[in-house]
């Protein structure tokens, strides 16, 4: 069998101990139908299988590593949501994917046929190490310095059921990248790993700890500048076990990293995941290079070969078609290798539900990628998907293709690239709808030329404080709150996630749901009107402040 | 512990969970079943509902329900969620109107 490319093989141990534990819980599940477990007793035990109780149904969320899948599991993910779902699949902002109405008596099959692919719903929810996620340009943006995927697979097989960080005082999440421009959201987890290239070519990691949104967002702080490829293991091990014993677990709310790492300093952190390093087993956590190596084996490599003039007949297809044109401006990024291009396909059609896809675009996004891309996919925390090596030649072919199936919207980091948490349609924590105010501002800036006019302008929306839609991080950003059972949204603006991570600001009070929208229009028609030069939104507003666009949002007609 | 809800003039209580089997949306009948219709749902006073809460957490085992509550709906034929919640709980999500609980059997 063929290695995947972007991913790593399983081999036996990985594949029994998955059947083994859907045995397990095909055992829990059974006791909770016969009644030998009571609900309180089976909820723990069918979270650690991400399987949700939501408004409707229960939710099953699927782990995707590092958020890279190849074909025959994007197909096996189609096949779900046509048989056990309703036709579709829900994207999320962590990488994984969420199927909205699955019966409990199915879950196990579920797992069963998950597996087959080498799939698993483990590390999706609970407080544990949740599945860690990785750029989605990983291995293939001209811009990086290292690959950073086979260190987030090896943090998966160290994370994975770690005995240690079981049951920690709340999740906990991770997020590497090796590039300089961070895709990840570095800032905003509880650990954040940007490697980049040691003096000795060997790889070094620049680490930050205690970041993160929920209802107290806050910008990770530096740990440590420069830890060797070698001491990864251990010192990651380090920083979760300080976190671990000292974490608060009398009150949820205080319960995450950032919220001891606030309190005690990260000074102070730093010299308690000192003091716990010098009294480790280093040599039991070394990551030795053949370790590395061992792991890198189990990834194939893309055979990057294109013809010479790839570029030149992209650039005629440009030329000759507009429409492609303004989608390759958009939805494509620079590649390493001068003949292939990377291509963003947006799940963000105009007045559509952010991060769905029905089982037909599923089925037909594996087509493409087997075509197009070496048969990989990634998922990224956009709720977007990327193949990742594109032959520049082919690409208007894939983009011919992604219009069959309605997946051809050039808007990748404009308006309409919305990122929105499921919301009061499905989750059960929410206070708000976060999906029909996307809709409405999908639909009110559909026209692509307008979202190219404005430039880039990320809309983030949150159906309640627990941030699953990085309100945040948004330059735009919606929170929906519940006043009397009534939706209001409170907005912000000047997030970023990006470099520079920044929280965004609150403008004022929450607005009815119904006046929303056109409070963003307000603040969109701001920044044009008083933008200068080549500014983004961003550089508007920090040039001008934020009371110009306070007054735009809460003006009255 | 879940505070008691307080009723406007005019409202009633009913008494909703999920169905064990599927986690679907379902409501406590007049008939002692449950259903996915709020329409067919028993309108308590708050004294009774009381009473029927307990019956109903007690026998949810039995019943195949999980998380059973109380909710407030206006007092109208058919009658009709005071939260917004509630209501998207009753007739299904708003962004998928093939979904619609109403078009269900």
């Amino acid at each position: 069998m063929s290695l995947p490319v972007g991913h790593y093989q399983y081999d036996r141990i990985d594949r029994d101990f998955l059947q083994a534990r859907i045995a397990e819980f095909e055992g829990q599940v059974n006791r909770r139908l016969d009644g030998t477990l009571s609900e309180d007793e089976f909820k723990p035990l069918r979270l650690m299988n991400g399987l949700y109780l939501q408004l409707h149904a229960y939710m099953l969320r699927v782990a995707i590593p590092y958020g890279i899948l190849d074909s025959r599991q994007l197909r096996k993910l189609g096949e779900i949501a046509r048989r056990y779902d309703r036709d579709y699949g829900h994207f999320t902002t962590r990488q994984n994917i969420q199927f909205n109405w699955i019966r409990l008596e199915d879950t196990p099959a579920i797992l069963r046929e998950l597996a087959e692919v080498d799939m698993h719903a483990i590390q999706t929810s609970g407080n544990c190490i949740r599945n860690v996620t990785a750029d989605e340009y990983a291995g293939a943006a001209a811009d990086e310095l290292v690959d950073p995927r086979v260190h987030a697979e090896i943090l998966r097989q160290w994370s994975t059921l770690h005995p240690e960080f079981t049951f920690l005082p709340r999740k906990f999440k991770i997020a590497i990248s090796g590039s300089p421009n961070d895709r990840v959201a570095a800032r905003f987890h509880d650990i954040g790993i940007l490697a980049r290239p040691g003096e000795d070519g060997a790889p070094v990691f620049r680490i930050f700890v205690g970041g993160g949104l929920g209802r107290t967002p806050i910008i990770g702080e530096e740990l440590f500048d420069s830890v060797r490829e070698e001491h990864l293991l251990a010192t990651l091990e380090a920083i979760v076990r300080v976190y671990n014993a000292h974490g608060r677990r009398d009150n949820i709310y205080k319960a995450r990293i950032k919220i001891l790492v606030q309190a005690i300093g990260v000074e102070a952190y730093r010299e308690a995941v000192e003091a716990e390093l010098a009294q480790m087993d280093l040599e039991r956590y070394r990551l030795t290079p053949e370790a590395v190596a061992a792991i890198r084996s189990r990834f194939a490599v893309p055979l990057l070969e294109a013809p010479s003039d790839a570029d030149a007949v992209l650039a005629e297809q440009r030329r000759a078609d507009p429409i492609f044109d303004r989608w390759v401006r958009s939805n494509t990024h620079v590649h390493r290798d001068p003949g292939h291009i990377i291509a963003t396909i947006s799940l963000k059609p105009a007045g559509g539900i952010p991060g769905d896809a029905t089982s037909a675009q599923i089925g037909r996004l594996a087509d493409l990628a087997d075509a197009y891309s070496f048969g990989e996919i990634r998922i990224t925390h956009l709720q977007n998907v990327v193949l990742g090596h594109v032959r520049k030649d082919r690409l208007r072919d894939l983009w011919l293709g992604l219009a069959e199936v309605g997946l051809a919207e050039a808007n990748i980091g404009l308006i309409g690239d919305i990122v929105a948490c499921p919301g009061l349609d499905y989750c059960a924590l929410a206070n708000a709808r976060s999906i029909p105010i996307a809709q409405k501002l999908g639909a009110r800036f559909a026209d692509t030329a307008l979202q190219a006019e404005i430039g880039a302008l990320r809309i983030n929306i949150s159906g309640c404080i627990n941030a699953c839609g990085h309100h945040h991080a948004g330059h735009i950003g919606l929170l929906g709150v519940d006043k009397r059972g009534e939706e209001f949204f409170q907005l912000t603006v000047g997030g970023r996630a990006e470099n520079g991570a920044a929280i965004g600001m609150i403008l004022g009070a929450a607005l009815p749901e119904d006046e929303t929208v056109d409070a963003i229009a307000r603040l969109v028609d701001c920044y044009l009107g008083r933008r200068e030069g080549g500014e983004t939104f961003l550089d508007t507003l920090t040039r001008l402040g934020h009371e110009p666009f306070r007054e735009a949002a809460y003006e009255t007609v | 512990m879940k505070r008691p809800v307080r009723l406007e003039p005019g409202q009633k209580l009913v008494l909703t969970a999920n169905r064990l089997l599927d986690g679907r949306t379902v409501w406590w009948g007049a008939d002692g079943t449950w259903d996915l219709h709020i329409g067919r749902a028993a309108l308590l006073d708050a004294n009774d509902a009381e009473a029927a809460l307990s019956r109903a957490v007690e026998q949810a085992q039995h019943d195949g329900v999980v998380g059973v509550y109380d909710a407030a709906v206006k007092a109208v034929t058919p009658p009709e969620p005071v939260t917004v919640r509630e209501k998207i709980r009753a007739y299904g999500p708003t962004v998928h109107p093939e979904f619609a609980v109403e078009t269900e059997q």
